[in-house]
């Protein structure tokens, strides 16, 4: 569970994504009548990253199924009230009382998603060999602007393995383009077409000392 | 043997020439968890049910469960060095295995890769390994028998080209045996043999595999092998792959024949997956599609229509029963998915009565239309399960120990000398010429005054006496199919004959 991990929680549950996904959409439901949900969810972020991540004690205190519904009530209003919004103060009362705290990184990303697909944005994750320019990315940028008719929001990554070229991750679509696959495939289509050559004219590959042995490999 | 470095060299320099570098495209998703052949995936938005995935160890696998989070896959082949979150790769198209006359003589795992050390199998063509079977247009009823040159199920149950038929029975009954029996008869028939082994020791295989080979039989048979020590993917899908391979050829206008052995172990392969899927378990756990996963395969075995060619594929499925319980759930349902079963039976086995078949509860539903004509007239073999069944009656109450009168010991003589007749060695099918003049002097009562121990020499005698010294009514019968009373003279006289000569020692 969550409660033990270092950070809030990367890994991976479907159960805790499908959790996530009905809050997300509870709570955007809630901001998007007002107006402020873009504002909430960068608050939202903020929340998770800057203060639940840096204070593990807080952390487990919140997330902890021991500590009562009312001391979770009373330690949220004292620690936030009046230094975040109304609504995400509510939201967060609503998870302690569900006892749903620890499921607070899902709802976070599923939220994230969700507002990108209410502004018609695309999350875009781009991994190259070296690090790469912003001109490039500029580029990179308008392409997939054209290509997707959205617009998008560039994660970039350095994986030195891919050799050069870059690849580009929309939702479950990978487009390769990079040197490892090329030479991988490359690999295997002339491993493929030489052997089919061999077994066809095997005696043009085979020395002359053996040619009359040249019918069975 | 030496090969030349430069050559390859060249080839492969033109090959890396010629390449033209695409951006490779690709539907993904990560994988959750693996384990036990199966493995849950997220992501793989896209994919299709049945559709081909594959993992980075080049490991293919089958989508089978599609699921709000995540999809159910079925790994083909090793699934120890796939991880979590590794990258799946959808593949867009179904599973198909290589077929054509390339895999004849071979033995093949389900994927149609060669276990049997002979090199690759050679053909460009391939076929789905799921495909829907002929509809009732393209279907013509069965008229061709298919002689398995046993005896006791030519006379009693005859099989019919595009036939399904049955063969149940307890473990150590002689099933496989009678399969490869009706396989071995194939020789010179056209008809292409399939032997798909399911579950069974790879140490019964080879030795199945070693009887075809020194009876010539490999020559026009592919044997499909997913041993006991396979994944249960595989054993799921090996039936399906066979029937792919033998379609070929019906759909051609030829004739095939395979051999199921056996679905009771398919049926604990795809609980075993369905289970561990999460599929809800129904009567004795078994997922509550188990009678579409082997009526869907059966179902592609018929006779084509002549527009279609008129091929046939013909099948022989094997169940194993526990303690003859015929009625647990898969024997049911395969028994009413077939058209007709031959029931062998381990007290007749005992007994020495081989093949061990019971006559009176094994049926043929639609052969007996196929059947050669000669072998259908009352004087031979029509009317002839009846009165074996009568016969079982009427011993079962002369064991009683009361005097019998004439009538009824006579016919008790004459049912001993036709069990007798009908028991048959093993890998020694007969011709139905053969058969056919040996049960009409059965039936007729020429054996009542040879010794009961005397009858199987009494018949190899007299069969070698036609061969040798009547080889005209042997051809004319083989000719005509049907006994003209010319004929049934010549035989009387034949049987009379030899009568005369024979003297049991």
């Amino acid at each position: 569970m969550a409660e033990h991990a270092e950070n809030i929680s990367t890994r991976f549950d479907p159960g805790q994504e499908h959790l996530g996904e009905v809050y997300a959409k509870a709570l955007l439901g809630a901001t998007e009548k007002t107006g402020t949900s873009d504002a909430v969810v960068a608050e939202f972020e903020s929340l998770v990253e800057d203060v639940l991540n840096k204070l593990p004690a807080l952390r487990e205190t919140l997330f902890s199924l021991r500590v009562s519904h009312d001391d979770k009530l009373a330690l949220l209003d004292k620690a936030f009230r009046g230094r975040m919004s109304e609504q995400l103060l509510n939201f967060l009362k609503v998870l302690s009382r569900h006892h749903r705290l620890s499921s607070i990184g899902p709802i976070l990303n599923a939220a994230k998603k969700r507002l990108n697909q209410l502004r018609g944005r695309v999350e875009v994750f781009v991994t190259t060999a070296a690090p790469i320019s912003n001109q490039l990315l500029e580029t990179i940028d308008a392409k997939l602007v054209a290509m997707l008719g959205k617009q998008v929001i560039i994660n970039t990554s350095v994986a030195p393995d891919l050799l050069g070229g870059l690849v580009v991750r929309v939702g479950d679509t990978v487009y390769d383009s990079s040197l490892a696959t090329q030479l991988q495939k490359m690999r295997t289509v002339a491993l493929e077409h030489t052997e089919q050559k061999i077994r066809q004219s095997l005696g043009r590959f085979v020395g002359v000392d053996s040619e009359q042995r040249s019918s069975n490999p | 043997m030496k090969f030349n470095a430069d050559e390859i060299a060249s080839v492969i320099q033109a090959e890396i020439e010629n390449y033209n570098s695409q951006v490779d495209v690709r539907e993904v998703g990560t994988v959750l968890e693996v384990g036990d052949g199966i493995a849950r995936v997220y992501g793989l938005s896209g994919i299709m049910a049945g559709e081909m995935v594959q993992f980075p160890s080049g490991t293919i696998g089958l989508a089978f469960n599609l699921e709000e989070n995540s999809v159910g896959v079925i790994i083909l082949g090793e699934y120890l060095d796939i991880q979590e979150g590794d990258e799946v790769k959808a593949l867009g198209t179904l599973l198909s295995v290589p077929v054509g006359e390339a895999v004849m003589g071979r033995v093949m795992d389900p994927l149609g890769n060669p276990l049997d050390g002979k090199g690759p199998i050679k053909t460009n063509e391939s076929r789905p390994v799921e495909t829907m079977a002929p509809g009732v247009a393209g279907r013509q009823p069965v008229r061709e028998p298919l002689q398995t040159g046993i005896k006791a199920i030519d006379a009693m149950t005859p099989i019919g080209r595009g036939q399904r038929e049955l063969i149940i029975g307890d473990r150590k009954t002689g099933k496989t045996a009678v399969a490869v029996d009706a396989i071995l008869n194939q020789k010179d028939s056209g008809v292409k043999c399939f032997y798909v082994a399911i579950g069974q020791k790879e140490s019964s295989v080879a030795a199945v595999v070693k009887v075809l080979e020194d009876h010539g039989a490999m020559e026009y048979t592919a044997v499909i092998v997913s041993g006991a020590s396979a994944p249960a993917p595989l054993q799921y899908i090996a039936p399906y792959a066979g029937t792919a391979m033998a379609e070929y050829f019906m759909y051609k206008g030829e004739h095939a024949l395979i051999v199921y052995d056996d679905l009771s172990k398919q049926a604990t392969a795809y609980r075993e997956l369905s289970l561990l899927m999460r599929r809800p378990p129904g009567r004795e756990a078994y997922p509550g599609d188990v009678f579409y996963c082997h009526s869907r395969l059966l179902e592609r075995s018929a006779k084509l229509s002549d527009e279609l060619g008129g091929g046939s594929l013909t099948s022989l499925p094997i169940i194993e029963t526990q303690e003859g319980e015929v009625s647990a759930y898969i024997p049911t349902n395969v028994i009413s998915i077939t058209d007709g079963q031959i029931y062998l039976q381990p007290d007749l086995f005992f007994k020495g009565i081989r093949p061990a078949m019971n006559v009176g509860i094994s049926v043929s539903r639609v052969g007996g239309s196929a059947q050669v004509k000669a072998m259908k007239d009352k004087r031979v073999a029509g009317g002839l399960r009846l009165a074996l069944a009568a016969f079982r009656e009427l011993e079962a109450f002369a064991q009683l120990g009361t005097d019998l009168d004439a009538a009824t010991q006579s016919r008790l003589d004459r049912g001993y000398r036709m069990v007798e007749l009908l028991k048959q060695g093993q890998y020694k099918p007969m011709d139905v010429v053969d058969q056919i003049m040996v049960i009409y002097a059965g039936n007729g009562g020429y054996l009542d005054k040879v010794p009961t121990t005397k009858v199987q020499a009494w018949e190899a005698g007299f069969l070698q006496f036609v061969k040798d010294q009547r080889p005209k009514l042997r051809q004319q019968l083989k000719e005509q199919q049907a006994l003209s009373d010319e004929l049934v003279k010549e035989l009387d006289q034949a049987i009379a004959d030899f009568q005369k000569q024979f003297k049991p020692a």
